[in-house]
C-alpha cells in the first residue's frame, strides 16, 4: 500500500529523517516506535504532506505521491495528530461533515457520518462543541473519527493512547481493532507503550535519530541490541 | 418549524418591511436624511464584504478601498466611454474588482499583519495608477458627469429614493450570499480554518483556494458598492475613490456591530454613521469622530461581540450569536 524510499528531511541543516525506506502492506498494522525526537511524527508529516521531504520518493497504491497537502486525503491517507486538533467553532458532527465532504470529494453522506460516530462511540456527543465540550478521551475519539470520515485506506495514528488511563486505553484499543476490521484499514501506529504495540501491531519499525534502526516482528525488534541501546539512552556512535 | 426558525423569519420580514416600506414612507421626502442613509448603507455594503473576508477567509484587510475604487472607475468608464448601462455597470464594477483581487492572490500565503499590510500597499498602488493613467481615468482631476442609474419599469433609480432602494438591495443580496456561504459545507470548512488550518488541510480542505474564493467574493461585493456610489454621486477622483475612509469606516462599523455575526456589520454601519452624521456632528462640528473612536474602544473593551452580540445575549440569554 505505502512505500517510502530513501526519505530524508532537513530543517535548516538539522537532519530530522535520513534515508528512511519503509513499507506498509495492505491490511497490516505497522507500529512505529522510537525515543522522543526520533523522527516518527516527522515521518507522518511527510506521508500526510504537512512536511515536504528534501529527498526520497513516496509511492501509495502503486503511484508516486507529490502535490499539495490537501490532496493526500483524497488519495486515501488519513491521520491523527498527537495533540487532538478539533475543528474550532464546529460541533462534532460538523467536524465529520467537513472531513467527509473534502476528504472524499463527494457531497457529505449522513449515513457514513452516522457509521463513523457509532464506531468511535460519539453518537450521543455529535452536537457538542468539538473544541470546548469534549473530554480528552472524546477528543481522541474525534481525532480518529475525522480521519475515518475522509474514507482512508491508510490510517496513521499518532500517540492516540497518550494521556488515557488504563481502562480508557483498553476500551479505546478495542474500538480501534473493531474500526480496523470494519473499515478494512491499513494502519501505522506511533506509540511508546510496548505492550500496546505488541497487541495491536503485526510488524514494528524503530526509528532513532531520524534513521530506521530495525524492522520486523515485535519480538525480533524489541530484542534487537541496537533498539535496546537506543531505549536505554546510549547515543549512536 | 422550530420556534427559533420562526422567530428568525419574523425578524427578517420585519427588517425587510422596515427598510423597503417604512423608511421610504417616513423619510422619502427628506432628501438630506435619505442621502445620509444611502451613505450609511454604502458603508454597510463594504462592511459586509470586509466581515465576510475576515470571518470566513480569516483575513484582516486594510485595502478594501482598492476594490471600491476599482469598481467605481470600471463602471464609470464603461458608462462614459462605451455607453454601458450603469445597472449592468454595477456587476461589471464588481468584476473589475475581482480582476484586481486576482493580482492580490500571491499575498494569500501571508498571514495576520503581513497580509493586512500587503493589501494596504495594493490599495495605494491602485490609487497611484488612477492618478497617473490620465488618458484613461482623467488623472487627479477625476471624472465628471458620470451617468446616473437608469429608470427601471417606470421607477427612476437616479433619485435619492431610487439610490436608496438600489443600495439596500445590494446590501440585502450581499448578506444573503454571506449567509448561504456560511451555512454551506464550504462555510463550515472556512470557519474551522481560523484556528485549525493544518488540521483542515489534512482532511482535504483546499484552504488556500477557499481563502482565494472569499477574497474574490469580498472584492466583488465591494466593487459593486463602489460602482453604485460613482453612479449615485456622479463624480469620481482618485483621492476620493481610493480614500482610506472606504477601508476604515467599514472596519469600525463591522467591529462595532459584531463582525462575527451576519447582521452586525450592517447594524454597526447604520448606527455609527447615522449617529455620527445626525448627532455627534451637530454636537462637535470639528472632531466629531472622536466620539465614534471612544464608542468603538468601549465596545471592544466591554462587548467584544459587538452590538448584535449584545442584543442577542439580551434576547436569548446567551445562544449562538455567531450565526445571526
Amino acid at each position: 500500500m505505502l512505500q517510502l524510499e530513501n526519505i530524508s528531511v532537513e530543517f535548516g541543516g538539522v537532519r530530522a529523517l535520513h534515508d528512511v525506506t519503509l513499507t506498509a502492506n495492505t491490511g497490516e498494522t505497522l507500529g512505529l516506535v522510537g525515543p522522543n525526537g526520533a523522527g516518527k511524527t516527522t515521518l507522518f508529516n511527510v506521508i500526510s504532506g504537512v512536511v515536504k521531504p528534501s529527498g526520497g520518493r513516496m509511492m501509495f497504491k502503486g503511484h508516486a505521491v507529490s502535490g499539495a497537502q490537501h490532496t493526500r486525503a483524497r488519495l486515501g491517507i488519513g491521520r491523527t495528530f498527537q495533540v487532538p486538533q478539533p475543528l474550532h467553532e464546529l460541533t462534532v458532527r460538523e467536524n465529520l461533515i467537513v472531513a467527509q465532504r473534502f476528504g472524499s470529494g463527494r457531497p457529505a453522506d449522513p449515513t457514513r457520518i452516522d457509521l463513523v460516530l457509532e464506531a468511535v462511540n460519539l453518537t450521543k456527543r455529535q452536537h457538542a462543541d468539538a473544541a470546548t465540550e469534549l473530554t480528552l478521551t472524546e477528543r481522541k475519539a474525534l481525532e480518529v473519527a475525522k480521519a475515518l470520515a475522509t474514507e482512508p485506506k491508510l490510517l496513521m495514528l499518532d500517540e492516540v493512547f497518550a494521556g488515557l488511563e488504563t481502562h480508557g486505553k483498553r476500551l479505546f484499543m478495542e474500538s480501534l481493532v473493531r474500526i480496523r476490521n470494519q473499515f478494512h484499514l491499513t494502519m501505522i501506529v506511533i506509540e511508546h507503550d510496548i505492550e500496546t504495540i505488541r497487541s495491536l501491531c503485526d510488524r514494528v519499525a524503530v526509528l532513532n535519530f531520524g534513521e530506521l534502526l530495525a524492522e520486523g516482528s515485535a519480538d525480533d525488534v524489541f530484542n534487537h541490541p541496537e533498539v535496546i541501546r537506543s531505549y536505554t539512552g546510549e547515543s549512536k556512535t | 418549524m422550530t420556534n427559533s426558525k420562526m422567530n428568525n423569519r419574523i425578524l427578517v420580514a420585519a427588517v425587510l418591511i422596515t427598510t423597503y416600506v417604512l423608511v421610504p414612507l417616513l423619510f422619502g421626502g427628506n432628501s438630506y436624511l435619505l442621502g445620509v442613509v444611502v451613505s450609511a448603507f454604502t458603508i454597510a455594503g463594504i462592511a459586509v464584504a470586509w466581515a465576510l473576508l475576515g470571518n470566513l477567509g480569516g483575513m484582516i484587510s486594510f485595502g478594501h478601498a482598492a476594490f471600491f475604487g476599482i469598481g467605481a472607475y470600471t463602471s464609470s468608464l464603461l458608462a462614459m466611454r462605451f455607453g454601458v448601462s450603469p445597472l449592468l455597470g454595477l456587476l461589471l464594477g464588481g468584476l473589475g474588482a475581482v480582476v484586481a483581487s486576482l493580482a492580490m492572490l500571491p499575498v494569500l500565503r501571508l498571514r495576520g499583519p503581513y497580509f493586512a499590510l500587503a493589501i494596504l500597499a495594493y490599495a495605494e498602488i491602485f490609487r497611484i495608477l488612477a492618478v497617473e493613467l490620465k488618458s484613461i481615468t482623467g488623472g487627479a482631476g477625476g471624472l465628471l458627469s458620470i451617468p446616473g442609474l437608469p429608470t427601471v419599469a417606470g421607477f427612476d433609480l437616479n433619485t435619492k429614493l431610487g439610490g436608496y432602494f438600489t443600495i439596500v438591495t445590494i446590501v440585502a443580496v450581499s448578506v444573503l450570499v454571506y449567509y448561504l456561504i456560511r451555512r454551506s459545507t464550504y462555510g463550515l470548512a472556512l470557519r474551522a480554518m481560523h484556528d485549525s488550518e493544518n488540521a483542515t488541510r489534512v482532511l482535504g480542505v483546499p484552504a488556500t483556494r477557499l481563502k482565494a474564493l472569499m477574497l474574490i467574493v469580498s472584492a466583488f461585493i465591494t466593487g459593486v458598492v463602489g460602482a453604485f456610489n460613482a453612479h449615485f454621486i456622479n463624480f469620481l477622483e482618485p483621492n476620493y475613490a481610493f480614500a482610506g475612509t472606504w477601508t476604515i469606516l467599514p472596519i469600525v462599523a463591522a467591529i462595532f456591530g459584531g463582525y462575527r455575526t451576519l447582521t452586525g456589520p450592517v447594524a454597526g454601519a447604520l448606527v455609527i454613521y447615522l449617529m455620527d452624521q445626525l448627532l455627534f456632528k451637530s454636537l462637535i462640528p470639528q472632531g466629531h469622530q472622536l466620539i465614534l473612536g471612544g464608542l468603538l474602544v468601549a465596545m471592544i473593551l466591554f462587548a467584544p461581540d459587538g452590538l448584535v452580540g449584545v442584543l442577542l445575549r439580551k434576547v436569548k440569554g446567551g445562544g449562538d450569536h455567531a450565526t445571526t
